[in-house]
């Protein structure tokens, strides 16, 4: 979909984009370094986050285009690479800049929250607004090299994401602005398509990135909250398949879409691979109470069946009865596996996710 | 009503004096954490019970202590002990419903599984005691053992004798039944 459009105004966008590669290659390397700071010195954020807006300011200044930004020119490494990889699509915005940007913000849900975020960043850095929409056009340009070269959407679609989301990081909390101002709808088509048509080691890689770029997330002073809701939904759509409508770590900015996922899929009902614990679920009348302290069952009880005889107990008796005889009360045979049943079973239930994922990809490509 | 109750049955009168004294006992040591969780199982029961209107069986709390219980049983139809009803005490330990709670006759029951004390044997309320029993159960099952002993391990050696022969049996229990007033 995306080649199509593109190639008729993207002819000398692949040159440039391929000639990079080097550039690119480095820059990412800079990046990983970066993250993995940013990981371990989560406290320095701040820090680096006004080095990454001196760095922005530094590299407009650079090329000449246009200097907005009060900040002076840093000059240090990490500015002088995205210096380099600004060149490109800058010299290529300016022949096309209008055309695509326009283009892109119109067509592709994954690119337009770039162009979203020119804006946003553009507040924040006391009106450059020129990033932003360079930033689209990298997104873009590099979207079509891809599928230009891979020759199939689904190439296209992951590598842009993936790239794309790499490409930015160091403006990534413009970015996540801008997922969580505006493309909260965007996102999730975007990643189904994603994870229908990608194969599974791009999933993969795909997976691995995003965390990465959580953590390496700085929130703006002023936008403090945002941000994090930004990242979480992304995350969570990556792995939407883990949420669990009541999960506690479940963002509580994912009102529906994680939902959305969740139910259809019903992994206890079409992906029984916890075995026989999951089925009988289905078939016994769930009872509200614990038999023997007459509590009420929270979900985690109730989807706790310790023993093949079906019979249901809070975790607190079980626990219990572990500590004396541990023989299930509705049967008195010994409990089998006795101590880790419980993480067991909340493995199967995270492998039945996985597997239900996995046996989509799989179906559809 | 305890007292009345150990004058008319006169063959257990130690057993009776003793019953009070150890069942109050645990109630005083019984400020473990889980008092509250028992105290819960125990009301949730008492509801269940009254509300499940079962024939034959009730059980209700002594006047202020809920971990001591009476409870009746009536004799099946068509057994030896048709026509006949049983008191019982029920004592609920503080770890209630992991241990089971001592039941004793408190009326004689002249039985092959019950002693002149009205100590019953029956493996549920021992070693196959399962915390999803509940008052209901045991007396349900003590009601059932009533028609159907267990005579290869007798506590009344004479009346597991004389079970082979239901009439005669059915005279010893119409003789040796005192009903409690």
């Amino acid at each position: 979909m995306h080649s199509d459009s593109i190639a008729t105004n993207s002819s000398n966008i692949i040159p440039m984009a391929s000639s990079n590669a080097k550039d690119f290659a480095k820059k990412k390397r800079v990046n990983r370094s970066a993250k993995l700071k940013q990981c371990k010195l989560d406290a320095r954020r701040e820090q680096w986050l006004s080095k990454v807006n001196k760095c922005s300011s530094e590299k407009e200044d650079s090329n000449g285009v246009r200097v907005l930004g009060p900040l002076s020119k840093a000059g240090n490494v990490q500015g002088r690479a995205m210096e380099k990889l600004e060149i490109r699509p800058r010299g290529e915005e300016e022949n096309h800049g209008l055309h695509i940007h326009h283009y892109s913000d119109s067509e592709s849900p994954s690119n337009s929250p770039m162009s979203h975020n020119g804006s946003i960043l553009g507040g924040n850095d006391s009106g450059t607004t020129f990033t932003g929409s360079s930033r689209s056009s990298v997104s873009s340009s590099r979207s079509s090299s891809s599928s230009r070269s891979g020759g199939s959407c689904s190439g296209s679609m992951s590598e842009e994401d993936e790239e794309g989301d790499d490409e930015c990081l160091d403006d990534w909390e413009t970015v996540a602005d801008a997922l969580a101002a505006t493309e909260e709808k965007h996102k999730p088509d975007d990643h189904s398509l994603d994870t229908d048509t990608a194969s599974e080691s791009k999933d993969v890689a795909h997976g691995d990135s995003h965390p990465d770029d959580a953590t390496g997330a700085a929130p703006d002073d002023d936008l403090k909250a945002k941000p994090e809701n930004g990242i979480s939904l992304d995350r969570s759509t990556v792995k939407c398949r883990a949420w669990r409508p009541d999960d506690v770590f479940r963002p509580q900015s994912l009102p529906n879409l994680s939902k959305q996922y969740s139910f259809p899929m019903n992994p206890e009902r079409y992906f029984g691979c916890g075995g026989s614990v999951w089925g009988c679920k289905n078939v016994r009348p769930a009872p509200t109470s614990c038999p023997i302290c007459y509590e009420d069952l929270d979900y985690t009880d109730s989807s706790f069946i310790p023993c093949s005889c079906g019979f249901k107990l809070c975790l607190f008796c079980h626990k219990r009865i572990l500590e004396e005889d541990g023989r299930c009360p509705g049967c008195r045979q010994q409990y089998k596996n006795e101590s880790g049943k419980v993480e067991t079973l909340l493995d199967g239930n995270s492998l039945a996710f996985r597997l239900a994922r996995s046996c989509s990809m799989v179906t559809r490509s | 009503m305890a007292t009345m109750n150990s004058e008319s049955s006169n063959n257990s009168n130690t057993a009776q004096t003793r019953v009070p004294v150890s069942s109050k006992q645990p109630l005083q040591t019984a400020k473990s954490v889980d008092t509250q969780s028992v105290l819960k199982r125990l009301q949730s029961e008492l509801m269940a019970l009254m509300m499940s209107g079962e024939e034959g069986i009730s059980a209700f709390p002594e006047e202020d202590n809920i971990f001591c219980w009476k409870g009746t049983i009536t004799g099946s139809k068509d057994t030896v002990f048709e026509g006949t009803e049983y008191k019982l005490s029920l004592t609920f330990p503080a770890d209630y419903p992991f241990k089971p709670p001592k039941v004793k006759f408190e009326t004689g029951c002249f039985h092959p599984n019950v002693d002149v004390y009205g100590n019953i044997c029956l493996d549920i309320l021992q070693d196959k005691w399962s915390s999803a029993y509940d008052t209901r159960t045991i007396l349900l099952s003590i009601q059932s053992l009533l028609g159907e002993p267990n005579i290869s391990s007798p506590l009344n050696n004479q009346a597991a004798a004389l079970w082979a022969n239901q009439e005669e049996y059915r005279k010893m229990v119409e003789k040796l039944y005192k009903p409690a007033s």
